[in-house]
């Protein structure tokens, strides 16, 4: 038998109310009920950063936590970072900088580097380094990917 | 993930009757960075799960009362990485909070979880040792408070009761200047699961408390108080000695995949050299 | 606009979808009606499968189908790149960890799993060789069937083949020989770790099916899976949407006949997305024991190479052998080496099938030769550098006979790498730099074929069946594209990822792509250009022979015009397009002893400068300096990426990674826990790449391949500046931490050491 709650999420700015399972994880239920695929699926155990999203503004690995968690929360996914088509200057930077190479890990990446920089606008190297550590990239594009996120912070104070 | 129920209690209360209810089926649920890997693993089939992210009494809180530093049950590391008093009375537990997996593991896992988890290789588990910190642990017949030196049993292992659970961890505010410091070993630069954590304390009164984890079923806590660890100007080899006996007590696994116990054995005395030297430094440099 | 063409760094082509989560991979691809399917695995290595009880799975809930072996058609298909050798579901016995011996197909993912853990196994584990020396061992089991290979002479052991190249006479050089040194190097098994784990679906599509893969070769899993179920390749339509990194793990075909049968068994769309876990169980690289010997001549010029190497490979040969064989072949080196004796060896075990992994054997190759190249240069008192600039091939030199000449300036490589690390500053104490350099054949044969539109309104299609999985190939084509027909890059689109739609392209990769598909599409737009050329003569009234085009521009004898303005006027009313076709072809040569001379060599020399922390053994990477040899960067920014993305996962099994088997051949770090790849605090505290272009390679505009070199002489560029740090010499690979501090504590006494 499979326990089943209601949720209410705001998901990118939009209220949604389901039914989920309470063993599904918030990545399931973004991916598979909610059909937000930007959202990846890697190692499931919080290695990899694939699927980091924010929750309440803070970035965290949604393969780690039970959709029913988030219940009241506020979720943002790599599909939340655009704004009417137009591309976040983040966004903007890790195409500049030529930080998507497969684009397998990127979106966790920017959910990630978004985090950061909300908290962190002037992060130096080693602050991307650390605020990054989570976030696998097999390409690794890691010098690219930090460029991008220092230009981004840059751009936001220019 | 096997399919299992979950309760949210929004009171203390109704989370003890919900775990003196369910008893062994059940788990409590705090950041989950330990519990939702050992589920996804199949280590661990509990029929419940509750979560205690909204019990009035532990919403997320770090307070000073009455000489001593309270982190609440829910209380993330990332809290604790940014707290001011922490910071300023416990920094080495802020070095080990900052060091514990990714950001994104540190804005869910919390302290208790860390201790509660019972892993050898906690992070928090030597400085919590060294600054003497106390578990307060409540069950419906009322709360006590455990030091954490017997609240960590064995690995894995933790002195809580059915029906009980943790609401904090405090810490006194040292009533005398420190100087400490933590360490790990790791087998990379990154995230990593350490294979020593390491923690070394002393104070002006020349007592010198140390603790290391990863090395056996739990970490372990020592106190020096002749005074020689803490002396600058003792002699290299009076250190090695007393360093030699405290970590005579590590009994490393043969098993483990993460380092072989003779270079944890090894590790130990020169992280533990190191340590040492870095918290007089720091306890000389104020 | 010219920042669209080639050398320049336009935006990636698919690079707004990255950012944004609109790419779409396999496991994003939502088909209806569909089943999840679940793999059952015992979890042992070898076992004999006695009996299988399917009844508790099959009364879960939503389970629809619990396929064993003996729901495929028998006897059960094999199938494999090299040899048909692999099972489509274990037969009888497993052969490896994690080796599936039944499918779970259900309504929901939730279902499969719990009907896979439901599905009883009777088994027992069998006695098995995970290492080269058990598999050796004359009373070793036998891995592979014999059967596999009946006329192979080999087939009652567990060496696979034996691959012998070399030229001129070995002991007789070895006679005038001042110097020889001999040694044997380890190389690790690692696993490529592609942040997407494999995913598969199938449907049932008309008279024939449709797969979904993350697969880098779809015509080749096309070919297969239309022999494996008696299709006319026209039934079987392979989507490869872009793989979310590949690095040859997903070359060759794995779970793709499985589904097929479930799916038709089912009458059902099917999808399995591995887990990484899973994935680990299914690719990783050839481990290696690599002897060398090599005689000096006392002025460090090389007198001879003896190379003997073994290599471990899986249950199943994958691709394996060709990965010995390609990779021994250059084991010489870039150098001139007056006599080379090379013996390669795939040797079978109960481990996870080997297969393609950027580098293709090279890398294990060139750690053992360049590091031994240093042993030499240690005992001569020679520099680490000089040695190499003696003795490397010059441009147009034939350093292997019979073969391609080299193919580049290899020693302004070596002097811009030297330069770049600042090989003559001095050293801070503590510290240690070394340098190496790497060598790879680019692809023997190939195959490729591209189709260029040029649609009425002056925007292009490029069709070109190449994967992109990162290396940014369809960027490439599109530059292509965009300098000789003179269209801007977001009006080109490059269609890819469908047998049905797109024409065939034999591979993706042995960095092949710019060189062969970049000139079928080259081709495909001069073919165009042709077309375009008729149609200018037809509607000026001029001789063909006075109008050139080029570069997007129709050169009248008095004037130029844009090639679009002439399409406009020469369609007319009606409209349509020009179509334009272009094939590369790169033939067989049976008589070369790897079937085909290599297209061009991947050339690159690596420099690191690292700092050894003597209590732990900690290796810090203070600088690190890449520098390949890629005739021309057609996109500077991806070569970037490709290189520097090369070095950091060439610092991975240089200085962590490794798969861990214990006694009864289970891996211990399966999955993300345990097995550590580099992060972003992993990183040299500086990395630098750079590009030597001569425009001197075969592909369009001098272009050479790119995306392995920079991963191939890490490891003994790393571990000789180790060397030079500590004073220890290592052979084994990864340097960890508690293997440096073990090298460090068997030092000889400080006053031995010679810095
Ligand atoms: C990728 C990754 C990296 C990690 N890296 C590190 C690392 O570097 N160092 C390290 O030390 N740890 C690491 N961890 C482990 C983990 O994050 C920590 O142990 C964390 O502090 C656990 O806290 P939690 O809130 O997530 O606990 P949970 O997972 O929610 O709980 C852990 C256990 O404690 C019990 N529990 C939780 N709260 C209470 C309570 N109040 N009373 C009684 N029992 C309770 C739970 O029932 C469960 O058994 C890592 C984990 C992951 C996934
Ligand atoms: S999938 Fe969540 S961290 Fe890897
Ligand atoms: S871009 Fe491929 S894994 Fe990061």
């Amino acid at each position: 038998m499979v326990d089943t709650l209601p949720i209410a999420v705001t998901v990118n700015g939009r209220r949604r109310t389901l039914e989920v399972a309470v063993h599904h994880t918030l990545l399931d239920v973004l991916r598979d009920q909610l059909g937000l695929t930007g959202t990846k699926e890697c190692c499931v155990v919080g290695e990899c950063g694939a699927c980091t999203v924010l929750v309440d503004g803070s970035a965290v690995n949604s393969c780690l936590v039970l959709a029913v968690e988030a219940d009241g929360a506020e979720v943002t996914t790599v599909e939340g970072l655009a704004t009417d088509g137009r591309l976040s200057p983040l966004q903007n930077a890790f195409l500049e900088k030529g930080a998507a190479q497969c684009g397998f890990c990127i979106p966790g990446q920017l959910m990630a580097a978004q985090a950061l920089l909300a908290q962190n606008p002037h992060p130096t190297l080693t602050d991307v380094h650390e605020g990054l550590a989570g976030n696998l990239c097999r390409c690794a594009g890691y010098q690219q990917i930090t460029e991008a996120v220092m230009a981004a912070a840059e751009a936001a104070v220019r | 993930m096997h399919a299992f129920a979950y309760a949210r209690p929004a009171t203390l209360a109704e989370a003890l009757t919900l775990l003196e209810k369910h008893g062994p089926d059940a788990r409590l649920l705090a950041g989950g960075t330990d519990l939702i890997v050992g589920l996804r693993q199949g280590a661990i089939r509990p029929a419940i799960l509750i979560d205690l992210k909204r019990v009035a009494e532990l919403r997320h809180v770090i307070d000073e009362v009455d000489g001593r530093i309270a982190i609440s049950a829910t209380a993330v590391m990332a809290e604790i990485e940014n707290d001011d008093r922490v910071g300023r009375h416990f920094p080495a537990l802020v070095e080990a909070a900052h060091v514990v997996g990714s950001v994104q593991i540190r804005n869910r896992a919390t302290l208790a979880g860390n201790i509660c988890n019972g892993s050898p290789a906690a992070d928090t588990a030597p400085p919590l040792l060294v600054y003497g910190a106390v578990v307060v642990v409540a069950g419906l017949k009322g709360t006590r408070r455990v030091p954490i030196d017997d609240f960590i049993v064995g690995s894995h292992q933790v002195a809580l009761e059915r029906g009980e659970l943790v609401t904090a961890i405090e810490l006194p505010l040292p009533d005398r200047r420190l100087g400490a410091a933590y360490l790990r070993l790791t087998r990379r630069h990154g995230t990593d699961l350490a294979s020593i954590t390491l923690c070394c304390a002393v104070d002006e009164a020349g007592t010198t408390r140390l603790a290391y984890g990863s090395v056996g079923p739990r970490a372990l806590l020592f106190i020096d108080e002749s005074g020689v660890l803490a002396d600058p100007g003792a002699p290299a080899e009076a250190k090695e000695a007393i360093l030699e006996r405290v970590f005579a007590e590590a009994r490393p696994s043969p098993r483990s995949i993460r380092a072989s116990p003779e270079y944890r054995r090894a590790m130990l005395r020169v992280l533990g050299a190191r340590a040492l030297r870095s918290a007089i430094e720091r306890l000389a440099g104020g | 606009m010219n920042g669209d063409r080639v050398g320049a760094s336009p935006h990636r082509v698919g690079g707004r979808e990255r950012v944004t989560g609109q790419q779409q991979y396999v496991a994003d691809i939502r088909l209806d009606d569909v089943l999840h399917v679940k793999l059952v695995t015992l979890d042992c290595a070898r076992a004999r499968i006695v009996s299988i009880d399917t009844t508790a799975a099959e009364q879960v809930p939503g389970v629809r189908l619990v396929m064993t072996a003996a729901g495929l058609p028998q006897p059960v298909p094999r199938f494999g790149p090299q040899f048909s050798d692999r099972p489509v579901l274990a037969v009888g016995e497993t052969k490896y960890h994690g080796e599936p011996v039944a499918a779970v197909a259900a309504e929901t993912k939730d279902a499969a799993e719990e009907g896979a853990r439901l599905v009883r196994v009777d088994h027992d584990e069998l006695p098995a060789v995970f290492t080269i020396a058990a598999a050796l061992d004359p009373a070793a089991p036998l891995v592979q069937d014999p059967e596999i290979r009946p006329t192979d002479p080999r087939a009652g052991t567990n060496v696979l083949r034996e691959h012998r190249f070399g030229w001129g006479d070995v002991d007789a050089a070895a006679s005038s020989a001042d110097v020889i040194v001999e040694n044997t190097y380890q190389f690790p098994m690692v696993t490529h770790f592609a942040i997407e784990p494999h995913g598969f679906m199938v449907a049932p599509d008309g008279g024939g099916i449709a797969c979904w893969s993350s697969i880098q070769h779809p015509y080749l899993l096309q070919k297969m899976l239309a022999r494996i179920l008696g299709l006319p390749l026209a039934k079987v339509r392979v989507f490869a949407p872009d793989p979310g990194g590949g690095f040859g793990g997903k070359q060759n075909p794995k779970l793709e006949p499985l589904l097929a049968f479930i799916a038709l068994r089912t009458g059902r769309p099917v999808r399995l997305i591995l887990t990484l876990d899973e994935t680990f169980q299914s690719v990783r690289r050839t481990s290696a024991e690599i002897r060398v010997r090599t005689g000096f001549h006392a002025d460090g010029t090389l007198a001879f190479q003896d190379i003997a190497s073994d290599f471990l490979i899986g249950a199943y040969v994958d691709i394996a052998d060709r990965v010995v064989s390609k990779g021994s072949y250059l084991a010489a080196g870039p150098y001139r080496v007056p006599a080379a004796r090379i013996v390669a060896r795939a040797i079978l075990s109960h481990t996870t099938p080997a297969t393609a992994f950027r580098g293709f054997g090279n890398p294990q190759v060139n750690w053992a030769r360049e590091s031994n190249i240093d042993e030499g240069a240690r005992v001569l008192g020679i520099d680490h550098l000089e040695i190499r600039l003696r003795n490397l091939a010059r441009h147009g030199e034939a350093f292997v006979p019979g073969d391609t000449p080299a193919d580049g300036d290899w020693v302004q490589t070596v002097r811009k790498a030297a330069e770049m690390i600042g090989w003559r500053t001095p050293l801070a104490p503590g510290r240690g730099r070394g340098l190496a350099v790497g060598l790879k054949s680019g692809p023997t044969t190939g195959l490729s074929y591209s189709t260029v539109r040029l649609l009425a309104d002056g925007s292009v299609l490029v069709y070109s069946g190449t994967s992109d999985m990162g290396q940014g190939a369809r960027t490439i084509f599109a530059q292509i594209a965009a300098e000789e027909l003179g269209v801007p890059l977001d009006r080109i689109s490059v269609v890819s990822g469908d047998t049905s739609v797109v024409p065939y392209d034999q591979q993706t990769s042995a960095s092949r792509s710019s060189v062969l598909m970049g000139t079928a599409v080259l081709f495909a737009c001069r073919d165009i250009q042709e077309q375009v050329r008729a149609m200018a003569a037809r509607l000026h009234g001029l001789d063909e022979a006075n109008i050139v085009v080029e570069r997007g521009m129709v050169r009248l004898p008095d004037r130029e015009t844009p090639i679009v303005d002439v399409l406009r006027s020469g369609l007319g009313r009606l409209g349509g397009e020009l179509i334009g076709n272009g094939t590369m072809r790169k033939e067989e040569d049976p008589g070369h002893p790897l079937g085909g001379t290599a297209a061009f060599f991947e050339f690159n020399c690596t420099a690191s400068e690292v700092e050894v922390d003597e209590g732990t053994g900690e290796v810090t990477l203070v600088r690190h300096v890449t520098v390949g040899d890629v005739g021309r960067a057609l996109n500077p920014l991806q070569v970037v990426g490709q290189d520097e993305g090369a070095a950091i996962m060439g610092l991975g099994h240089t200085l962590m990674e490794q798969i861990i088997l214990d006694e009864t051949g289970r891996i211990r770090n399966l999955g993300a826990i345990d097995y550590r790849i580099p992060t972003s605090k992993d990183l040299p505290l500086e990395l630098r790449s750079a590009s030597v272009e001569n425009a001197d390679g075969p592909g369009p505009y001098g272009v050479k391949g790119v995306s392995e070199g920079a991963l191939l002489c890490v490891a003994p560029a790393v571990a000789a500046a180790v060397t030079e740090a500590t004073g220890v010499v290592i052979r084994d690979l990864p340097l960890t931490p508690e293997r440096v501090w073990r090298a460090l504590a068997e030092r000889p006494g400080p006053a031995e050491v010679s810095r």
